[in-house]
């Protein structure tokens, strides 16, 4: 079982919908999974729904007619564009129209779930009858409450709606990164910028009463730009990514994600062998939180706490982390890709500390997890699309900001690793095991960060991992990622610079 | 409607509407997945589905929608979306679809006996793998176990008068479980997928392995960083195969990022290896009569003997290659684009048995589990995180976990010395136990 982040591809999803492919037991299939994970472009949705609260209640009532104590509807639709800039040509624009719903009922710790992509009365009602079988027999049944409209904050704000865009504006950004790129150094081969964005709509309803309807923007641009010379190639990417309108490109952004990007494919060309084996790791602010996300985020979701096998399982209250060490999970934060008003299940946004200054706070939960362990919902109930049962999934995750100056950080390492970007990384939740992809690295030599080193694999234990943090810079900042857990999810990772002592590392050369 | 006369009725419903030529993807699926954990049932999961993915030509201009949803309206919009977004892409006289009026019967792709095997003995078989799996006494908790089946019909029609159908199926049941020592915990999962329910093994069988693989781990020792043999286990011996996969994609190739591209017809890995992608194999696991976009599969030499002997193409990128398309254009359902993919990618088996290969190796890694990007596409680097055994003289001594292995692809290809007979073909991407004499391991 591992869990993946990934900062880049255009999320690739149907593979594991569907047949044989997508009918594969999700726990105990990493290799297949794996495999699966990588596969083609995604699709997506139609225009908004109106609907009726008076049918919302009756297919309720069916989910839960034959016992069970929460049932659930919800619906969704998805408008997305995708289009895909390379060697210069426009080469294909993909659209996609989905919607669906799924019915769901928990019954105990059982759940059943069946889900239409038709929505009409009749599909919604058979769906809630299967899902509904599942509490055959647990006895008295639940009586729901009807449902009632509610509003909850936004933290989402729009400037210029992906509606009123014209597709001309979105080619021209494109091409504009496309050119900021190839003239950035001769030494740049080939470009290739992914656009995607979506519109997605969402209502929930669920015997609690609950009735929510939202409708977010969702904003992903990915630049590729192949680097050649001194004998070998280097690949780069950058990209962005919130849930905004198309002011995400203000302050020309895309340009300067192109720039970042064929910068990265240059400075890698002269990349020499990385050594092998246990050194210090000063990690650069920003995406390198897909770190903590890995090593620590996942591992404190709480299903596999309610299942007792999380390798954090019964140590709340305790000191697992350096006292300099604070995490947080915030699905608030302004317009981030992780951000979104409320959960897949309706529970609104929030801050939630994980561990602060070393001491193990809170778990991240769904409404199943938070019943089974008798905690709070925290606003992690996630899920890819209707097609899957929500799940605990991290939002907006990271180490919060320290005391120490980024730059003291890097001069009091007196050799190691310096890590300005990663790939991305996967965890074994249960024994703790991570690892992640250096994407940029340099050797550090007397405090000084000197020699590019070719991308090597960081692997180690979370609970050693967040022990040896010693130092914690100020300057916490974000990246956008996709993380993978039998389903996609959009997320963000964040960190500030950070030293990690002792973590094995992949290269090819013994020795430092 | 039914979905074969949708699909053509679409492709020319696309032609009056100002496409030059089109292509519609008609897909339907059913699923159920199943979860047991602790001998009670967790969750049931059950739908069916259908969409339509619609390609468009208007002036070499390539443009795609999908839809999820086959009524009259939905269908319409998408059919307009399509043809409009088609204006904004750039021409390419590259941009065809194909012609291809040849068929090909692949046997066992579909099982009637999925759909209609009761729902109780789905229940029953993952209820018993639970329970096997537990048996033993250094397993602690279960992670669960899980059923999931699956059965799809896919219809092509294209403007050239291609019109293809064919359906599969497919399950799997599998079982997760914790081993657990004092504060240690070491988790193993096994699963067993196949075409038809029938050719699923017993659940003792996974269940055992699934045990093994957890409490195999426990007392795990430290190794220092060097240089050693690495034994690649079957079960991570398609790391090896998914790098030159990745490798060999046409499309790749063409762009001068792969680092594979230009040595077609040389030696690029040991004798020993010899690899094969084959689209016909019965009851293969990747097997179809036809690719994403209708061209009949076929069964491929892809590194004979250590020499490459060619790369995977679609008919777009064929045709800027100055070749045909190798039936390689692969589809992630109905919501995207043909790409290029393999069918059934087989390292062929050696002579040797998998245990004469620890018995051969005087120290080294027998590799159980590897993570990380595996080998990159572009430059050859590989680097990952690495766990399983030790070896010493010939017998495996103990687990080590947490380890780190890196090399460059031609190391690793040229490094092969020895290949097992143990192939397992019930996979897509298949490879026999293997051994490469040196590579760099990094530890204490």
């Amino acid at each position: 079982m591992n869990y993946q982040v990934m900062d880049g591809e255009i999320p690739r999803r149907r593979f594991l919908e569907l047949g044989f492919k997508g009918s594969l037991a999700v726990a105990a299939t990493p290799a297949l999974i794996a495999q699966l994970l990588s596969c083609s472009p995604k699709g997506a949705a139609k225009s908004p729904m109106a609907v009726d609260p008076g049918l919302l209640d009756k297919v309720i009532r069916k989910a839960l007619a034959q016992g069970g104590e929460f049932g659930e509807v919800y619906l969704e639709n998805r408008i997305s564009r995708s289009i895909l800039l390379e060697e210069g040509k426009f080469k294909s624009a993909v659209f996609g129209l989905s919607q669906g719903a799924g019915v769901r009922v928990i019954s105990g710790v059982k759940t059943g779930y069946a889900y239409s992509d038709e929505i009409s009365e009749e599909k919604l009602l058979r769906a809630a009858e299967v899902a509904g079988t599942i509490a055959k027999g647990a006895g008295a049944t639940t009586q729901a409450a009807a449902v009632k409209a509610s509003q909850l904050p936004s933290f989402v704000t729009v400037k210029l709606p992906l509606a009123d865009i014209a597709d001309e504006k979105r080619l021209e950004i494109m091409q504009r990164a496309h050119q900021a790129a190839l003239d950035f150094d001769p030494k740049i081969k080939m470009v290739t910028i992914d656009y995607y964005d979506e519109i997605r709509g969402r209502t929930i309803a669920n015997s609690e009463g609950l009735w929510l309807t939202d409708e977010l923007p969702l904003l992903f641009f990915i630049v590729q730009t192949l680097g050649t010379g001194n004998g070998t190639s280097h690949m780069g990417r950058e990209r962005l990514s919130a849930h905004a309108g198309f002011e995400m490109f203000d302050g020309g952004a895309a340009e300067t994600a192109a720039r970042n990007c064929a910068r990265e494919s240059v400075v890698m060309l002269e990349a020499k062998d990385a050594p092998a084996g246990k050194l210090d790791i000063v990690m650069q602010n920003g995406w390198g939180g897909v770190l903590v996300h890995e090593a620590v985020g996942h591992p404190l979701e709480a299903d596999n706490i309610a299942k007792e096998i999380g390798v954090f399982t019964g140590k709340l209250g305790q000191t697992v982390a350096s006292p300099l060490f604070t995490m947080v999970d915030d699905g608030s934060l302004p317009n981030f890709r992780g951000t979104t008003n409320f959960d897949d299940e309706g529970t609104p946004m929030k801050r939630n500390v994980l561990i602060q200054d070393g001491v193990l706070l809170k778990y991240m939960s769904d409404v199943l997890s938070a019943k089974q362990l008798k905690m709070e919902r925290t606003g992690n109930g996630r899920r890819e699309s209707f097609r899957y049962l929500p799940i605990p999934r991290m939002t907006n995750t990271f180490i919060e900001k320290g005391k120490d100056n980024p730059a003291d950080i890097l001069a009091s390492t007196k050799s190691g690793l310096y890590v300005q970007s990663l790939s991305g990384g996967s965890v074994n939740p249960i024994d703790g095991v991570f690892n992640f992809t250096c994407r940029e690295a340099y050797l550090i030599e007397d405090g000084k960060k000197t020699v590019p080193v070719k991308g090597a694999t960081l692997i180690g234990n979370c609970l050693d991992v967040i022990r040896n943090i010693d130092a914690v810079g100020n300057d916490l900042d974000f990246g956008p990622g996709i993380c993978g857990k039998g389903q996609e999810a959009e997320v963000t990772a964040g960190q500030p610079t950070v030293r990690i002592r002792g973590i094995n590392v992949g290269g090819t050369r013994a020795g430092r | 409607m039914d979905h074969k006369a949708l699909a053509e009725q679409l492709v020319q419903r696309c032609l009056k509407k100002g496409a030059d030529a089109a292509e519609v993807y008609v897909e339907s699926n059913r699923e159920l997945s199943l979860e047991v954990r602790n001998g009670e049932i967790e969750t049931v999961q059950e739908a069916a589905s259908a969409g339509a993915g619609i390609r468009v030509l208007i002036g070499g201009r390539l443009a795609f929608a999908s839809v999820n949803d086959l009524r009259e309206t939905t269908l319409e919009d998408a059919i307009g979306r399509a043809v409009g977004f088609a204006k904004i892409t750039t021409a390419d006289p590259d941009h065809v679809l194909p012609e291809d009026p040849t068929t090909v019967e692949v046997a066992g792709l579909y099982d009637p006996d999925i759909a209609v095997t009761p729902l109780d003995r789905k229940i029953e078989l993952i209820k018993a793998v639970e329970i096997a799996a537990m048996k033993d006494f250094r397993i602690t908790k279960s992670a669960g176990s899980a059923y999931g089946e699956g059965e799809s019909e896919v219809f092509i029609a294209n403007s050239t008068g291609l019109l293809k159908t064919y359906r599969a199926s497919g399950c799997s049941f599998g079982v997760s479980v914790v081993a657990e020592k004092g504060e240690q915990k070491a988790s193993g999962g096994e699963y067993c997928g196949r075409r038809f329910f029938a050719d699923l093994k017993t659940p003792e069988e996974v269940a055992e392995k699934a045990a093994r693989n957890a409490y195999e781990m426990l007392d795990p020792k430290k190794v220092k960083t060097q240089k050693a043999a690495i034994i690649f286990d079957r079960d991570v011996a398609g790391t090896l195969l998914a790098g030159i996969l990745s490798a060999i994609n046409g499309e790749r190739v063409l762009q001068g990022a792969s680092f594979l591209g230009g040595k077609l017809n040389q030696k690029i890995a040991s004798d020993l290896l010899t690899v094969t992608d084959d689209g016909l194999r019965p009851k293969g696991p990747a097997s179809a009569p036809f690719d994403g976009e209708g061209v009949t599969t076929q069964t491929r030499v892809i590194v004979e003997a250590g020499v490459l002997k060619g790369f995977l193409y679609n008919t777009i990128i064929g045709k800027k290659a100055g070749v045909k398309s190798t039936g390689n254009a692969s589809r992630g359902g109905f919501t995207s684009l043909p790409g290029i993919g393999p069918h059934n990618f087989t390292m062929s088996a050696g002579a040797a048995k998998p245990e004469d290969i620890i018995k051969a190796t005087k120290s080294g890694l027998l590799l159980k589990e590897v993570t990380g990007y595996g080998i990159n596409p572009v430059n050859g680097q590989f680097s990952g995180g690495a766990s399983g055994f030790w070896i010493e003289n010939g017998k495996i001594a103990f687990p080590v976990i947490g380890l780190t292995i890196a090399g460059t692809a031609g190391e690793m290809f040229n490094g092969i010395d020895m290949v097992a007979d143990d192939v397992d073909l019930n996979r897509g991407l298949a490879a026999p136990t293997f051994r490469i004499k040196l590579m760099q391991i990094g530890g204490e």
